[in-house]
């Protein structure tokens, strides 16, 4: 039978941004992927060698644009661990509570982008998108911006929480938790939804770890890895938290794994926020001259709300000598070949929104 | 109210009187008061489904033109007709530019056979019921036809869906149809009416009848059921290359068919024209149309697409046993 | 935990049958005098990563592909070749994935020219 080749994107519907994929179709089933990156390649790794540490901040924010704070948080770690810095105790905690809100909100968003792309009509897409705003809303109150937010300092932040912060997000975290099940009676109990999440784009646990695929997919195949959990960092240790997982490996364990962390967030803020000591949390000065390097090498991985996000920096005094971006979208997006293979063309689309990357972030 | 009654008789009479030239006369002023009937309500429908959506997603939809923006969709058509004309260079131009117009015509032509009171009917045909249902199984066929002449590998897709879908729906549809048929014992539309004077035939099978929406949710191409042109993986479907003035003819088309399934729907199992006689029998049958086109949008507002294997093996698993189990429980019960 | 690039293999090949089942990345450094390949594995039961670095000579650049180890390879590999030049021997697929560079050198190596005006290149 002749396979039909069609090519989908860079410009497409449902691409999230620029990606191509040339797809050999028998009839109606994807016989292959060819996954086409690089439209969105600014060399973000090399720029960063030739700016002064500080100055970089606002370049990695760009990286993921649905969750920039865990990018930036993550850039200033690795510096903060090159240099020697230890981290304020209270700005810990408030990183917690800021990572957590990032992350519910970029949930919320690829819930919205699923449902689009699931052929709903949007309804879901605006409704996440609603809730989402307020989540932005109250990031723009602790940081002062809505979208990229550039609030990390080496030691601590730009600024303390503002006063009300805590009553302010309170509020908006009730009020989530009272959506988050509407969400499910509205998802969950729709027959055609569950006809094309359960059972589609199985990724079994031993493919998951071969193809080296990381965060919700990762733990919606079975492998219960959450950087968080299993090396922790600020004090997500002494939170209480599970991390979630589920065995089937299918779209539906992906979908479901991303909506319990949101409720797992929800729970983290409250704890964060209600158990952070007083004190300090603003950071050095921009222009601060920096001291030597404590080490040369720093690894650094974070569990960023699209799975794990980790650099190497060889670090110079003054400016990296070598930065080398992990980004999760971009090895969750190499195994689109090989869950794709076999399914529906309907279906390739569920599975690019439930593997979630930002091209931003895979092309760097 | 008593004036439409004379308007209607003087119609009546227009229309079948001996002389074909007074006859061609009231012919081609029915057809003009039909047209302007459903344009009407294909207006309507196009700014209360862009409203009703908006109000789903807390948005505020259309606002700017017109009292709540009524005349967005107005300025939208004005927007689109006036831009350019283009064919791609793979399409074959006569079919691909035909294709959208015959659909419109056959949209057009199915809306005047229909008779919208007792007296008020273009022509009385016999098995007029059966003539309409064959030729609204044309459509899927000039899509496919639109489909390929458009050249687009999208378009390809669209048209193999569009058959599928064919496959899946026609045969349940038929057989709900052939159960009012057992009903009434008549192909007649105006025979099926009266006889629902007793009791609209929703309550005598209900069954049949979400059987015969959920199938024309499928003929309209509704979602769940807009396969041919699921925007997140088909871009557009057969509309994929298609230019904008032919896209406003599409969107036309598009809500006429709904007047269209309206109406069908309403003749077969909400009775019609039949109604307490305040309102004219005419008033009544829009009517219960117009509830059905909110019905339709309702679906559209909720649901996910279906995927096109899952579309056939509904459309034969469920809704063929379904539908030929109701066959039989009609054929036992009023034969 | 250095490593020659002849041992590369046969140590990957035992750190797999010791638990580590995942790939976590494949980075390089250009240190101009050597170019040092950093392979991230990682056993996920027990939460360890280990990071193996080959030194290569920036005269001598390649490695061969541990595509039979780890799939994850196929992309970072990829990167790899195209932004250091380091030849990946053993692999079918050799397509440059992020971007095409028109034989400009390699834009991580610390010679690339990225500071000159376009017209100079040409």
């Amino acid at each position: 039978m002749a396979l039909t080749r069609i090519n989908i994107g860079p410009v497409h519907p449902s691409t999230h941004g620029v990606l191509r994929l040339v797809v050999d179709l028998d009839g109606d089933t994807v016989v292959d992927v060819d996954t086409r990156i690089g439209f969105l390649h600014r060399g973000v790794e090399k720029l960063v060698e030739n700016r002064k540490y500080m100055q970089c901040p606002p370049y990695m924010e760009k990286l993921d644009y649905a969750a920039p704070l865990s990018v930036d948080e993550l850039f200033v770690a690795t510096v903060e661990k090159a240099l020697g810095i230890e981290v304020k105790e209270r700005a810990q905690y408030i990183r917690v509570v800021l990572l957590e809100l990032q992350r519910i909100a970029s949930h919320l968003l690829w819930l919205g982008t699923t449902c689009n792309d699931l052929g709903q009509l949007t309804t879901g897409f605006m409704w996440a998108f609603m809730d989402r705003d307020l989540v932005l809303r109250l990031l723009e109150e602790a940081t002062g911006s809505r979208m990229f937010y550039v609030n990390m300092r080496l030691g601590g932040l730009v600024r303390d929480l503002p006063a009300g912060f805590e009553e302010h997000a309170n509020e908006l975290l009730d009020y989530l938790e009272k959506r988050l099940p509407r969400y499910e009676r509205f998802i969950e109990k729709n027959p055609v939804f569950i006809e094309r999440m359960r059972g589609v784009g199985i990724l079994s646990k031993e493919d998951a770890l071969d193809l080296g695929v990381t965060g919700q997919i990762l733990r919606a195949s079975g492998v219960d890895y959450d950087v968080r959990k299993d090396n922790p960092y600020y004090v997500y240790n002494k939170l209480h938290f599970s991390s979630k997982h589920a065995v089937s490996g299918d779209n539906f364990a992906r979908y479901k794994v991303r909506m319990l962390e949101i409720g797992e967030s929800i729970r983290l803020v409250r704890e964060a926020l209600r158990t952070m000591p007083e004190g300090d949390a603003l950071g050095m000065p921009v222009k601060l001259v920096m001291p030597n390097a404590k080490n040369r090498i720093a690894i650094v991985s974070r569990e960023a709300p699209r799975g794990e996000e980790l650099m190497y920096l060889v670090a110079d005094p003054q400016s990296a000598y070598r930065l080398s971006i992990r980004a999760p979208t971009f090895i969750n997006l190499a195994a689109l070949r090989h869950i794709a293979r076999g399914c529906r063309i309907a279906d390739l689309f569920a599975i690019t929104s439930t593997l979630d990357f930002i091209m931003a972030d895979v092309d760097r | 109210m008593t004036g439409m009654v004379d308007i209607y008789t003087i119609m009546q009479n227009g229309l079948n009187s001996g002389n074909i030239l007074v006859s061609l006369v009231f012919l081609v002023i029915y057809v003009i008061f039909v047209l302007v009937i459903m344009s009407v309500f294909a207006y309507l429908f196009g700014w209360i489904e862009r409203k009703l959506i908006a109000k789903a997603h807390y948005r505020h939809g259309p606002t700017y033109l017109g009292k709540f923006g009524i005349l967005q969709n107005l300025a939208d058509l004005i927007k689109l007709i006036a831009k350019e004309k283009v064919a791609p260079k793979t399409a074959y131009p006569v079919l691909f530019s035909l294709a959208p117009q015959l659909l419109v015509a056959l949209t057009v032509f199915l809306v005047l056979l229909l008779p919208y009171s007792p007296s008020l009917q273009a022509a009385n045909i016999g098995p007029g019921l059966l003539v309409v249902f064959v030729l609204l199984g044309f459509t899927p066929i000039i899509l496919f036809i639109a489909a390929f002449a458009s050249g687009n590998k999208y378009a390809d897709i669209s048209a193999q869906r569009s058959v599928l879908l064919l496959l899946s729906y026609e045969i349940p549809m038929m057989l709900v149809i052939a159960s009012t048929v057992l009903i009434t014992n008549s192909y007649n539309i105006q025979a099926l009416i009266s006889m629902q004077e007793r009791g609209w035939l929703l309550f005598l099978m209900p069954v049949g009848f979400v059987i015969f929406f959920i199938a024309l949710l499928a003929e309209l191409e509704r979602p769940p059921f807009d396969l041919n042109e699921a925007d997140s993986e088909l871009i557009a479907g057969w509309l994929t290359d298609i230019s904008a003035p032919y896209y406003a003819l599409y969107l036309f088309l598009d809500y006429s068919k709904v007047f269209l399934g309206g109406l069908l729907l309403s003749m077969l199992f909400l009775g019609g024209w039949l109604g307490p006689s305040f309102l004219p029998p005419i008033a009544w049958l829009i009517g219960k149309a117009f509830i059905v086109a909110l019905a339709v949008i309702m679906v559209r507002i909720t649901m996910f697409r279906m995927r096109i294997d899952r579309i056939l093996r509904f459309g034969w698993i469920w809704l063929i046993p379904l539908s030929l189990i109701n066959l039989v429980i009609t054929y036992i019960l009023f034969v | 935990m250095k490593v020659d690039r002849e041992n590369l293999h046969s140590k990957i090949e035992e750190m797999k049958k010791g638990g580590y089942d995942y790939l976590v990345k494949i980075t390089a450094v250009d240190y101009v005098k050597s170019v040092q390949l950093i392979y991230i594995l990682r056993n996920t039961s027990a939460s360890k990563d280990e990071v193996l670095e080959v030194d290569l000579d920036p005269s001598d650049l390649y490695v061969h592909t541990i595509m039979n180890y780890y799939k994850a390879a196929d992309w970072y590999e990829r990167e790899l070749a195209e932004m250091f030049g380091v030849e990946i021997k053993g692999r079918k697929a050799k397509r440059l994935i992020l971007a095409k560079w028109d034989g400009r050198g390699y834009p991580l190596r610390k010679n690339f020219a990225w500071n000159e005006p376009y017209e100079k290149r040409e």
